[in-house]
């Protein structure tokens, strides 16, 4: 397949041309991004019947206009009040929000929006040249490959618990048990629903989100007269530029940091079922492994930051490259694109680049303007949304809670999730109040049942047979890289202290 | 028992919907119309998936109509989770049963459900009564699959185990596989993908050797072919040149295996207690079908008109036998 990119000028042109869509979805991506359970999946099946009504071109550009939009507003919640709006900003409070209680809440934001607008920007322009060969990524990754990168992720376990290692590992553990609650993927035999109906196809993972992180959060804070931490409760939050240049500069300096998670991301992207949590998760985890300074995370390090916002806004991109050379969806949002382009008659395959280059190539020029607006528009309001710091948590942590427990009713509409997320936020209360990380549970609750999904299904293929996790020669590489980065960063540690 | 489906063809259609004409005149007569006070609030809909789905769409087409003939709107709740057990768990716990509350569902997986495991409610306890459509499996591969017809995929299936994506193990499309290996001695491994797309991906990344699903999730698909229906025709030949009716072909003794057949069902007690609502809904249901507005909201659905299957109590009961059947005598492969 050969891309022919003497087009792009006069697309970018004729993309510039639907700015009526793209201003709106912007700014409606933002907001529900920003929202805890509204992600940008929910928002555009809510709006299907506008989107159908609009052209192939119109309705694809505003649907990634939401996408990528809503991707950067989830970041929001979780550096300044510690909610992930969406499991693929969960890593993101894990060095956000200690910057956030101690007073750099502008610059966290303002690192955050350059990572995730100059990661996306460049993820998507480097999706457009590397579209050929990132299409065949999803031939070449079956279950056996997944695996592996799932254990990349869980792995971030042991990274983030180092202070305690028992007690981050108990904390894992505790969390993958909760995610096999539910039917197994293949038989659908009904483990630990403890009876409830609603726990059939698993603990529900945006109530699960919102309550171990925003719920707990709002018990936490309410102990607090302001949400900056009791050392830095005189820190005023000065509505001046200077924090914001501070992050961009942070940012722009580490931008080696941004390119190599960034581009981590839009290879997982690619990948069929992976997505942004898990993204995320891999990258802070290899950042961690790589940095100079690993001690430093999770206690409110810019790279820590960078890692995860730039991973999540590469998977934006990476997600729509099988679904337009293939027909594969790389993720949920994806799916629903395709939905709405298949209704308009789009044919995908690579023909879809030379009889409709603004189908075929629009949703990144798209993309691309929609970072660079993002980017004028949200990098100016830093200074204003830190503000929530100040603001007496007798007023914040009710609307936190009334927040979350509506945004996780949304996904489901069922009573009962807004009952999980109670649930999960007494649990991550008594985590965070007994020393136990809410950060290792989650990733647990997340990336266990994808684990077990992968490994089931290649046990199945292989009727049994153990060693099929041993039989790809892609696995293998990743084998080795996985374990070579477990080992690196304490060899590194033991070699420089002799 | 055989299944007598009643298929409608765009021919049948147009003739239908003078016959519509008729029977809207004969309704509005007064002292005709059943049920006078019936309905007199919304009708409720429990569906046992997520919005947006096949069953949503297939919902919206038909009951978008039938709220003219019957002169009240529906308002669809959608109750998914663990393979539709939700859905109908709720709507049985929590609907009434004065005919205002119906339950819309897709019979085939769904009643392999209580198949595998029994409902905590009694089987009889509801029924189906309107047949919506009649989606047959299929099997399908990738084009770039060294097999090209069903007889290459049997004979592959002598010399190896070959792999096959479904949604899901108590599905009529994996049902029909298990059968065709058994008839012809093939060895299948089923893998399920948990839903239709990433049973379409499975396939597509080449995972999976072929896969199993409804005709009308993978009709059409860029790099995929159709090679068989589980059924006793081709419905569309031309949307799938290669597909052969297996049920036919290799005497399978099988019914039609309609991978979605999604109906209206509703409380048994219902029915019991208002016969007179009961014959009203048939009666708009029937002229639902045979109005011309119908089979445009099915197209404009973008659903092929060819699989919409007119079918009431009766119908809906021999399918329900059927695929109990089927699926009992294939449960330890469903259940493992």
């Amino acid at each position: 397949m050969e891309i022919d990119l003497s087009v792009l000028p006069s697309l970018f042109v004729e993309a510039l041309a639907y700015w009526w869509v793209i201003i709106p979805a912007t700014v409606l991506g933002i907001v529900v991004g920003a929202i805890p359970g509204f992600s940008a999946a929910n928002t555009i099946i809510i709006l299907l019947p506008l989107t159908l009504s609009m052209s192939a071109e119109a309705g694809m550009i505003f649907m990634v206009a939401i996408y990528t939009a809503s991707r950067l507003g989830a970041g929001i919640p979780a550096i300044l009040v510690n909610i992930p709006g969406t499991a693929g900003a969960a890593a993101t409070p894990l060095d956000g929000y200690p910057m956030s209680i101690s007073g750099r809440g502008q610059q966290a934001l303002a690192i955050s929006f350059t990572a995730s607008v100059f990661g996306g920007l460049l993820t998507t322009l480097m999706a457009l040249i590397l579209i050929p060969w990132l299409s065949q990524v999803a031939f070449h990754l079956h279950s056996v490959e997944m695996i592996v990168v799932m254990l990349f992720g869980i792995s971030l376990i042991a990274t983030i618990s180092a202070d305690d290692t028992m007690k981050g590992l108990i904390a894992g553990l505790f969390g993958l048990m909760i995610g096999y609650i539910g039917a197994d993927v293949v038989y659908e035999a009904p483990r630990g629903t403890f009876g409830f109906l609603e726990l059939y196809d698993k603990v529900p993972l945006i109530p699960a989100l919102v309550g171990l992180f925003a719920i707990s959060e709002a018990f936490v804070v309410i102990e607090r007269r302001v949400v900056l931490s009791e050392s830095d409760d005189g820190i005023k939050v000065a509505p001046g530029w200077s924090a914001t240049l501070e992050g961009i500069r942070d940012t722009l300096v580490r931008w080696k940091h941004v390119v190599w998670t960034g581009m981590l991301g839009l290879v997982i992207g690619v990948i069929p079922g992976a997505g942004a949590a898990i993204a995320s998760f891999v990258a802070y985890q290899q950042s961690r492994i790589f940095s100079k300074t690993p001690e430093l995370y999770g206690t409110g390090h810019v790279e820590g930051l960078i890692a995860p916002e730039s991973a999540n806004n590469g998977v934006t991109s990476g997600t729509l490259i099988p679904l337009l050379i293939i027909g594969v969806p790389g993720g949920a949002t994806a799916a629903i694109m395709a939905v709405v382009l298949e209704y308009h008659g789009v044919q995908f395959g690579p023909d879809l680049f030379e009889s409709n280059p603004l189908v075929g190539y629009g949703p990144f020029v798209a993309m691309a303007i929609t970072y660079v607006l993002l980017g004028l528009l949200i990098l100016p309001l830093t200074r204003y949304f830190s503000n929530v710091l100040v603001v007496p948590t007798i007023y914040i942590a009710p609307i936190i809670i009334a927040f979350t427990l509506v945004g996780s009713f949304v996904p489901r509409a069922y009573v009962f999730d807004m009952g999980v997320a109670i649930v999960f936020g007494i649990i991550g209360y008594i985590a965070r109040k007994t020393g136990y990380h809410v950060a290792a549970i989650l990733i647990g609750v997340i990336l266990g049942p994808l684990l077990e999904n992968f490994f089931l299904r290649a046990l199945r293929i292989s009727q049994g047979d153990l060693m099929t996790l041993f039989s790809s020669n892609i696995g293998n590489v990743l084998w080795v890289l996985l374990i070579a980065s477990l080992f690196a960063a304490p060899l590194k540690r033991r070699l420089a202290g002799r | 028992m055989k299944i007598e489906q009643k298929r409608i063809n765009r021919r049948e259609f147009i003739a239908l919907s003078s016959a519509a004409g008729a029977a809207g005149l004969l309704s509005s007569i007064p002292g005709a119309a059943q049920a006078a006070d019936f309905p007199s609030r919304k009708m409720q809909t429990y569906i046992p998936t997520r919005a947006g789905g096949g069953a949503d769409r297939n919902f919206r087409a038909f009951s978008g109509v039938w709220s003219k003939h019957l002169g009240i709107d529906f308002e669809p709740g959608f109750f998914p989770g663990a393979a539709g057990r939700v859905g109908y768990e709720t709507y049985m716990a929590k609907a009434a049963d004065d005919c205002h509350d119906l339950i819309f569902g897709n019979m085939g997986p769904e009643v392999l459900n209580w198949v595998v495991k029994k409902p905590s409610f009694d089987l009889g306890a509801y029924q189906y009564i309107i047949q919506v459509d009649a989606d047959p499996g299929s099997i399908f591969i990738n084009t770039n699959s060294s097999m090209k017809t069903i007889d290459d995929v049997i004979a592959e299936g002598k010399k190896r185990t070959l792999t096959v994506a479904t949604s899901r193990l108590a599905h009529p499309a994996s049902l029909g596989m298990l059968v065709l290996a058994a008839k012809t001695g093939m060895k299948v491994n089923l893998i399920p993908l948990s839903g239709g797309k990433n049973t379409r991906n499975g396939v597509l990344t080449g995972e999976t050797d072929l896969g199993v699903l409804p005709a009308t999730t993978v009709m059409g698909r860029k790099n995929i072919n159709i090679l068989g229906l589980f059924d006793e025709k081709i419905v569309l030949p031309d949307r799938m040149p290669k597909a052969i009716a297996i049920n036919t072909e290799y005497k399978l003794g099988l019914p039609p295996l309609a991978a979605g057949a999604r109906a209206f069902g509703i409380k048994t007690s219902a029915l019991d207690k208002h016969p007179d609502r009961y014959a009203k809904l048939i009666e708009t249901a029937k002229m639902t079908f045979a109005d011309p507005a119908y089979a445009e909201a099915v197209k404009k659905a973008k659903a092929p008109i060819e699989f919409i299957a007119e079918g009431y109590a009766d119908q809906c009961k021999a399918y329900f036998d059927d695929i109990t059947a089927v699926g009992k005598e294939y449960k330890d492969l469903l259940t493992g």
